[in-house]
């Protein structure tokens, strides 16, 4: 039971640092990003080779992760934070399904649709973490690293001048804001620490294939934004609270047959999502109107 | 005539500037001066290429032909944000608010030069914003988001902006229309004061109670073209203007 509960936790960890950084250009750049799942499967995928194939220290790792992950996203965004709104959903959705194709065919170092089997634990300063209740801490030392760095550059003048951006890019332009700057750093920001998360989820799996990066992924993550509160600092953790733990809530109910229970869990995110777009557009954590129209 | 009008120099100079979207031409061989300190209303009826002016004066739009300097540099090829750094600064007919940010971001983000995290000066900056919501009579308005804000609060935010930008030239878009009489008189002080200061003002406005009692030069367009400029009694005296300012072109 433990173990079960331990597991839930640390995937939680994961899954809350991917919310929090896709809210970071979701919410306060309003970038509507539909391939964060894919600079989350970099991570991964960097770090189970450099663990497989170089070292397992966890810093290095990690860190390798978040900068491929960031020079990735930055390649990417330049053309692509060209068009803006649903432009760019679709424009990201293109990204998801070519990276998932990447993922599945680049068999060297991906392994291809088996994956990559047998990744190390991790080493930090010769401690290797076997353990998995270590592992939960450092999944959660890593979570509130991730809410500090998102905190510290929300409220400040970074945060700011992403706000400004999206409530309007033109009037952000002419009081001296380099709205492209701005947007990729802040897609390289957001894509890095996703990388991290993915780091973090090839160690603790020790095995990964594409399957846990598909669009599935993607759209997961956004729920998790939305229902949590867009825009808001700790709407995602919640958002991800409530989404990691249902799946698990549910099979304590003994009138739903197992075999349904991914389809009752599909349905029920569906209809949270719709009962808080008519009632609390703003999220659990943001207000119950978001938008006063003007 | 504000005293620093006296000064004549000349911040921004437009020179045979045109500008077509395909076989429209929005703006046509105009040439034009804005002079330090001195308060200029464009006027004319709609369509008649004020705000296009303004979009390629600010680089939102780039000339088909012609020039725009300003302080004796050329700004075609340059982008809006690095002009709005050179001390132009614009507000929108539709105020374009950071409306999801509280009053005191909206002016805080325009102060800030750059995004870096760590910015100099925050105590001084603060002090200013202070300044400037007392001045705009919107204190107590300082954590309320720009989107809450009443219709007359937010014209004032969006002045409230453009004085934080502390640009040297204000272009403003009908900063007045839809303003009651009394914060119409508070606004036009406060652009008295802020042109008393030494700053320099464009003013689009189809409201001629601003046109008199603020503007030091007129500027008339039409279809495009700069027909007249000249103090604001010549140009609203003018029989001919006025037929075409109100619609009568026979």
């Amino acid at each position: 039971m433990l173990a079960y509960l331990q597991n839930i936790a640390v995937l939680f960890c994961i899954n809350a640092m991917l919310a929090l950084t896709l809210n970071f250009i979701m919410g306060y750049a309003g970038i509507f990003s539909l391939a964060h799942a894919i600079f989350f499967g970099v991570g991964a995928y960097a770090t189970a080779y450099i663990a497989m194939y170089g070292t397992d220290s966890l810093l290095i790792c990690m860190a390798a992760s978040a900068l491929i992950s960031a020079l990735l996203s930055m390649a990417l965004a330049l053309p692509a934070l060209r068009v803006r709104g649903e432009y760019f959903v679709a424009a990201s959705m293109g990204l998801q399904v070519i990276g998932v194709t990447i993922f599945s065919e680049w068999k060297s170092i991906t392994g291809g649709l088996g994956g990559m089997i047998g990744i190390p634990r991790p080493k930090l300063f010769g401690y290797v973490f076997n353990n998995d209740g270590m592992f939960l801490i450092l999944a959660f030392v890593m979570l509130l690293i991730v809410i500090g760095i998102t905190a510290l550059l929300v409220r400040g003048s970074f945060g700011r001048s992403l706000m400004a951006i999206r409530d309007s890019e033109s009037a952000a332009q002419s009081y001296g804001k380099h709205v492209n700057a701005v947007k990729t750093i802040s897609v390289a920001v957001s894509a890095g620490l996703a990388g991290v998360a993915g780091s973090l989820y090839a160690f603790y799996m020790s095995f990964i294939n594409v399957e846990s990066f598909m669009l599935e992924t993607s759209i997961l993550l956004m729920a998790m934004v939305i229902i949590g509160g867009t825009g808001t600092l700790f709407g995602p953790v919640v958002g991800a609270a409530l989404l990691m733990s249902l799946p698990a809530a549910l099979t304590y109910l003994p009138f739903l047959p197992p075999s349904e229970l991914g389809t009752i869990q599909q349905i029920i995110y569906g209809l949270a999502m719709v009962l808080l777009m008519m009632f609390r557009p703003g999220g659990l954590v943001g207000g119950r109107s978001r938008e006063k129209s003007a | 005539m504000t005293s620093a009008a006296t000064q004549h120099e000349i911040l921004l100079q437009i020179r045979n500037l045109n500008k077509n979207f395909g076989g429209l031409k929005a703006i046509q061989d105009v040439s034009m001066d804005l002079p330090a300190g001195v308060i200029t209303t464009l006027v004319g009826p709609n369509g008649a290429g004020k705000t296009t002016l303004f979009n390629l004066i600010t680089g939102h739009l780039i000339p088909t032909s012609g020039s725009v300097h300003w302080l004796g540099k050329p700004l075609k090829g340059i982008e809006p944000w690095k002009i709005a750094r050179m001390g132009i600064a614009r507000t929108f007919q539709d105020l374009r608010l950071f409306s999801q940010m509280t009053v005191e971001e909206n002016i805080m983000t325009v102060m800030e030069r750059s995004s870096w995290l760590w910015q100099g000066g925050r105590a001084a900056a603060e002090k200013r914003v202070t300044e400037i919501l007392e001045e705009t009579q919107l204190a107590d308005k300082r954590h309320e988001r720009a989107v809450d804000l009443a219709y007359a609060e937010r014209k004032f935010l969006s002045l409230a902006r453009i004085m934080a930008s502390e640009a040297k030239l204000w272009l403003l878009d009908e900063p007045a229309s839809g303003l009651d009489p009394r914060s119409f008189e508070r606004f036009v002080a406060l652009l008295r004061n802020y042109a008393a200061r030494g700053i320099t003002i464009c003013i689009i406005e189809h409201n001629l109670d601003i046109v008199i009692k603020l503007s030091d030069r007129v500027a008339f367009l039409d279809q495009g073209k700069l027909l007249a400029q000249g103090s604001s009694q010549d140009i609203l005296k003018d029989p001919h203007l006025a037929a075409i300012y109100f619609g009568d072109r026979s």
